[in-house]
């Protein structure tokens, strides 16, 4: 068969740092090519050299026997490769409706006329629309789309240009099952339909799902293709990791006496009352799919928000924080969830990012002392292995594991009661969650932990107990010991699964 | 056919008016016979300041005699807009319009629309380049003459001076015009320095570039600020460099602010000369009645300045404009564009 | 040596502004000119600390030109019209400059009017309002009010103080309370925003404000302080300015407000912080005063002045933006 596209000896520096050392890849038409990759492998990179993002400073690549080298993301769509970025918002624009959005490519370059007429607009964007079997109302605003409505309005924009390659770039981080199926039967039809496919993903059950071929990316080189069927998926994880990956087993603990409790609570109108317990030196993972939720309860032990009913208990007193500060005050920390917007203060380098929720103590009279809260960030360096030149480095300059590392660290430096992490391990790539998890596990004794995990491996991987929510309660409990995989997964899946049945 | 009783009254009433109404503006031509139906518009372009206050006010008092309706339209220093301000007060159906300063390019075109329209229109200190629109000056050359006339009866004829101006502003050119007349009469002026900026406050920035000014030239004599605010800014300096004693202050126009500056003790400020605003004010409306009522004021109807010295202020105890208007007669009126039947709004 | 630039750049420039000036003007260099260049940006710089702390927490205030102003119109009012004296007068003025900010502060938190738009509503409110009380008139002594009355108050010397005395240093009777009031609130605002956990609070606001909220700050607090602190100090700019010009002026602030403004985003080059800081502000201000005093003295005209000041502006941003994220990649 013939490649459609085809990278050969590809290599990117900026600077000293060589991102892609000589990167080779096919792709071929109606197949979905998967590249793994740990954080900081170059798969970012090598996307924004396809797309004309970035110049490639070695190696050709060739779309259909012809050249292929353009200079700016345009280009790039013109001649037929086209790409869906990770962050949806980038794929559309959010002051304009869906109709305007389906077609805003015609809307310049040339040939594009000087006055826009809705009607014939409409007409053109229910064409596009159709194409993917759509159904959208074309004159919404994308801003009261979901997520994967707007990366379907994204997918579909791009599609409008018949690509001979399209690329995904970890396209369902942010979306439901229900929502990523629909992403999936997008691709079968774009498979069908002879595009070749790019997929770069960390979710094995994505990968499982629609994988023709994978390729593994590491250090910007491509350490192992697979396309025998049966694809060799522990093959390609240990040619991306480059290490002999064993899914560590967990020995169960249970609770000591309790140090958080509540009964009866409610986080949305329909929704039923839960309980909930954690004790003293277990680690307990919250799990279930994107949307039942998980960030809601986070937010509610924390004090962003408050339950619509039930009553929350912090080592046998009345526990009801009306904001942030009254919880950090009783001991209840949260690493939250997507620390690039809620977690990293970007003009703040590594030691004041740790220092932030503990100013007040580590300061005399308002005054901060630099000294302490650098001794404090070394420590936490050394405690969890943070990868840096020093605790004044700028957060820009640490990879994704080791940033998450810093939120993990700003919220370990202090003693805390109960320790909340929302989705800890998004965008981490797998040494640095071990890490984390680890640490998190060695130092849980005298507090309660609290993990929402969308990924079931990942609650496996960490936490004593297991609870399972759906429909904004939670509707199964499990202890980490040969546990009843079938009836989790059920749980899990019980929410979604209710209206087919 | 039968009167009834309120037939009749109703005549007889109807009669009481037809009679007394020219009775009573016997004495003023059309269209001031029935002045309640004249309509005014005053277009302003500048109106920050005490000047431009006391203009109003003479505005408003002069249309107050005549009885008129006055439409006051204050473009705040938008040239464009007192451009639309014209077709504005064009559109409300004025019959005379008033234009206070303002930007040749821009007004001219909209003062020919006004006049096409039928409208009379003077301008004061902005030239809109019009035979058919007489101009109101304060005279500005009259302003700096007596200014300087003083500032070489104190000084002689041979000084060194600093000099405040910013130009393209018509009356600070006009006063540049007479500045220039007097360098080259009395070659033994110096200009040392020249500055000046807009920068409001006005009076803090030039403040700060004065004291530059004389820091670098600490023999200036004299400072000629033809502009209130330019002196009181010089003034500021001049104090804050302790050198009150060797700079005298020469400037145009005046206010109560002012009045109480120079009058300080040991002030530099020693004479301005000023045309009263309320009094250009009046001659502006005045004028503009002249043409209403069919006559002609002149081409250039110029209000005469006064001399008013630190000396005078401190004999007559003068502290603010109403005592200067009240102990200084010929700073109270002038005796332009006053036909007989002209209202007097001072009397 | 692209980070040596990017951090000294400024300053060496300075520097090498005063000795330019030094040589090629008379009295330039002389511990007199020192001070006036102070003074001359005293007033703008301490606008300029003020819109400092609302740059700070991400915000901006654009009204601060005219709350100097409305500040200046307050003092005289309440020294000439209604005869209080110095001390009323001055609280008077700040209790406006901190309600002003407490307004401004309240509507763009709470009310989530675009920090801009709100600021630039209450420009036009002040402007219009300091105006109200003696219907357009400047506020001077012996003034005619709009009922016809001579006003009776008249500047209590120990306010004219405030703008005329000078303290002894160095020389006799050098240096003036402005440039010591601007000292001092830029050394108070400097320690606060770098050295104390409610400044760093505010930086992590402007940075991340979900961050700060989720590690416990109260942001809403935070936001609003900036701006009763931009507020008040924009009041004692006004203050000092009545002072030195001893009457209640109608003016608009405009040329304070863009001067501050600009000193303040001048400030983002010093030392390469490439962010809001107070240090920077000051230095920024100074850079524009030395440059505008040493260009009056050698005669140079007022227009060739802002075109100086847009391209120093321009040139520092420049710094800021292009230079300093090529040194951070």
């Amino acid at each position: 068969m013939q490649a459609t596209f085809r990278i050969e000896g590809l290599g990117k520096s900026f600077g000293p740092y060589r991102v892609l050392d000589g990167v080779s890849l096919d792709l071929f038409p109606g197949q979905v090519t998967v590249l793994m990759g740990a954080n900081g492998a170059g798969k970012s990179t090598l996307v924004k050299v396809m797309s004309g993002v970035h110049q490639p400073s070695a190696g050709t690549m060739t779309l259909a026997g012809q050249r292929f080298a353009p200079s700016t993301p345009a280009e790039a769509i013109r001649a037929g490769v086209v790409t869906v970025h990770q962050n949806i918002n980038d794929g559309v624009v959010g002051a304009l409706d869906v109709a305007t959005n389906l077609t805003l490519d015609r809307l310049s370059g040339k040939g594009a006329r000087l006055f826009v007429s809705p009607r014939r607009m409409r007409r053109e964007a229910a064409e596009v629309a159709a194409r993917l079997d759509l159904d959208l109302d074309l004159r919404a605003d994308i801003g009261s789309l979901s997520l994967a409505d707007r990366q379907m309005v994204g997918i579909a924009r791009a599609m409008s240009h018949e690509p001979k390659v399209m690329i995904l770039d970890e396209p369902t981080s942010s979306l439901s099952s229900a929502e990523a199926d629909r992403l999936f039967a997008t691709i079968e039809r774009l498979r069908a339909q002879g595009v070749a496919i790019l997929y770069i993903s960390h979710r094995m059950s994505d990968i499982r799902r629609i994988a023709d071929r994978i390729m593994s990316l590491r250090d910007g080189r491509i350490t192992g293709t697979f396309e025998d069927k049966p694809l060799d998926y522990e093959g390609a994880v240990n040619a991306m990791l480059g290490r002999s990956v064993a899914v560590d087993a967990v020995t169960a603990r249970d609770g000591g006496e309790p140090i958080f409790e509540a009964a009866g609570m409610r986080l949305k109108a329909q929704s039923l009352p839960f309980s909930l317990s954690l004790g003293s030196g277990e680690v307990v993972a919250i799990t279930g799919l994107v949307g039942v939720g998980k960030t809601q309860l986070a937010e509610t032990l924390f004090g962003v928000r408050r339950p619509l009913a039930g009553s929350m208990r912090l080592d046998g007193r009345g526990y009801a924080p009306r904001n942030t500060a009254e919880a950090i005050e009783a001991g209840v920390f949260l690493v939250a969830k997507d620390r690039a917007e809620s977690g990293i203060v970007g003009d703040f380098n590594l030691y004041r990012n740790v220092s932030l929720p503990f100013l007040r103590r580590l300061s005399r009279l308002g005054v901060t002392r630099n000294r302490a809260e650098r001794e404090a960030a070394r420590a936490q360096i050394d405690n969890l292995s943070i990868v840096c030149r020093g605790e004044r480095d700028m957060m820009q300059t640490l990879s994704g594991g080791n940033q998450q590392k810093v939120m993990v660290a700003r919220w370990m430096a202090q003693p805390s009661r109960l320790f909340i992490l929302d989705e800890p391990f998004q965008g981490v790539d797998i040494a640095a969650r071990r890490d984390i998890a680890a640490k998190l596990r060695a130092s849980a004794a005298g507090r309660a932990t609290l993990l929402f995990l969308t990924e079931i491996d990942e609650a496996l991987e960490t936490a004593d107990r297991i609870l399972v929510m759906s429909e904004h309660t939670i509707v199964g409990e499990h202890r980490n010991e040969r546990l009843d995989m079938d009836r989790l997964l059920a749980e899990v899946a019980g929410g979604a699964m209710k209206g087919a049945a | 056919m039968r009167f009834t009783r309120r037939a009749f009254s109703g005549m007889a009433l109807a009669a009481t008016a037809l009679f007394s109404l020219p009775a009573m503006a016997q004495d003023m031509p059309a269209p001031f016979d029935k002045p309640g139906d004249v309509k005014i518009a005053l277009v302003r372009y500048l109106s920050t300041g005490d000047f431009f206050q006391a203009y109003l006010a003479g505005v408003e008092a002069q249309a107050k005699a005549l009885g008129v309706q006055l439409q006051v339209l204050d473009s705040r220093q938008d040239a464009a807009l007192q451009a639309d301000m014209v077709d504005q007060a064009i559109a409300l159906g004025v019959q005379g319009i008033i234009i206070q300063h303002g930007l040749t390019e821009s007004m001219k075109e909209a003062a020919q629309r006004a006049v096409d329209a039928g409208i009379k229109v003077v301008a004061f200190d902005v030239n809109v380049e019009n035979a058919a629109i007489p101009q109101v000056e304060q005279s500005d050359r009259d302003l700096a003459r007596l200014a300087l006339e003083q500032a070489v009866k104190d000084n002689g004829e041979s000084w060194k001076a600093g000099y405040v101006y910013v130009a393209g502003i018509a009356p600070l050119d006009r006063r540049d015009e007479t500045w220039r007349e007097f360098k080259a009469k009395y070659p033994g002026i110096n200009e040392a320095a020249m500055f000046g900026t807009l920068d409001n406050p006005i009076a803090n920035s030039v403040a700060n570039q004065a004291r530059s000014v004389v820091t670098a030239n600490p023999d200036i004599q004299v400072m000629f600020a033809p502009y209130d605010e330019f002196a009181k800014g010089v003034k500021i300096a001049v104090d804050e460099a302790g050198l009150t004693d060797s700079i005298k202050i020469y400037s145009a126009d005046i206010s109560t602010a002012d009045i109480a500056a120079m009058r300080e003790p040991g002030s530099a400020w020693v004479a301005t000369a000023a045309t009263n605003p309320a009094v250009v004010g009046q001659v502006s409306v005045r004028a503009l009645a002249m043409l209403l009522a069919g006559e002609n004021p002149g081409q250039q109807v110029i209000v005469p300045p006064t001399l008013i010295t630190q000396q005078q202020l401190n004999d007559n105890d003068i502290k603010n404009m109403e005592e200067l208007s009240a102990k200084l007669p010929q700073f109270a009126h002038a005796d332009v564009a006053m036909p007989a039947w002209m209202p007097n709004p001072n009397k | 040596m692209t980070d040596t630039l990017i951090r000294y750049g400024f300053l060496a420039l300075l520097a090498g502004l005063v000795v330019f000036f030094s040589l090629a003007t008379n009295g330039f260099a002389s511990p007199q000119a020192a001070v006036f260049i102070f003074q001359s940006v005293a007033i703008t710089g301490i606008l300029a600390l003020g819109v400092t702390a609302t740059l700070v927490v991400g915000g901006f205030d654009l009204s601060i030109g005219s709350v100097a102003t409305s500040a200046m119109m307050a003092a005289a009012y309440a020294m000439i019209v209604l005869e209080q004296n110095a001390v009323v007068a001055v609280l008077f003025c700040l209790a406006i400059g901190a309600l002003v900010g407490l307004v401004n502060g309240l509507i763009i938190v709470y009310m989530r009017v675009p920090d801009l738009l709100a600021t630039l509503g209450m420009m036009f409110l002040l402007l219009g309002l300091q105006r109200i009380p003696t219907e357009g008139r400047s506020i001077a002594a012996g003034m005619t009010m709009p009922d016809g009355s001579t006003a009776g108050g008249v500047f209590s010397p120990s306010f004219l103080a405030l703008g005329r005395h000078r303290f002894d240093f160095i020389l006799p009777n050098l240096v003036p309370v402005s440039v010591v009031v601007l000292i001092v609130l830029a050394v108070l605002i400097w320690f606060f925003l770098e050295y104390t956990r409610y400044g760093r609070m505010m930086y992590a606001v402007g940075s991340n404000a979900r961050a700060a909220e989720l590690a416990g700050a109260p942001v809403k607090a935070y936001k609003i302080w900036a701006y009763v602190i931009s507020g008040m100090f924009a009041s004692i700019g006004g203050i000092l300015l009545a002072a030195r010009l001893g009457r209640g002026d109608i003016a608009s602030g405009n040329n304070l407000l863009l001067d501050a403004v600009a000193a303040a985003l001048i400030g983002f080059a010093v030392l390469g912080a490439a962010k809001p800081n107070a240090f920077g502000t000051a230095v920024g201000a100074l850079f524009v005063g030395v440059l505008l005093q040493g260009l009056t003295m050698m005669n140079v005209p007022y227009y060739t002045q802002d075109f100086v000041k847009g391209a120093v502006l321009v040139v520092a941003l420049i710094f800021t933006f292009a230079l300093s994220n090529q040194g951070r990649r």
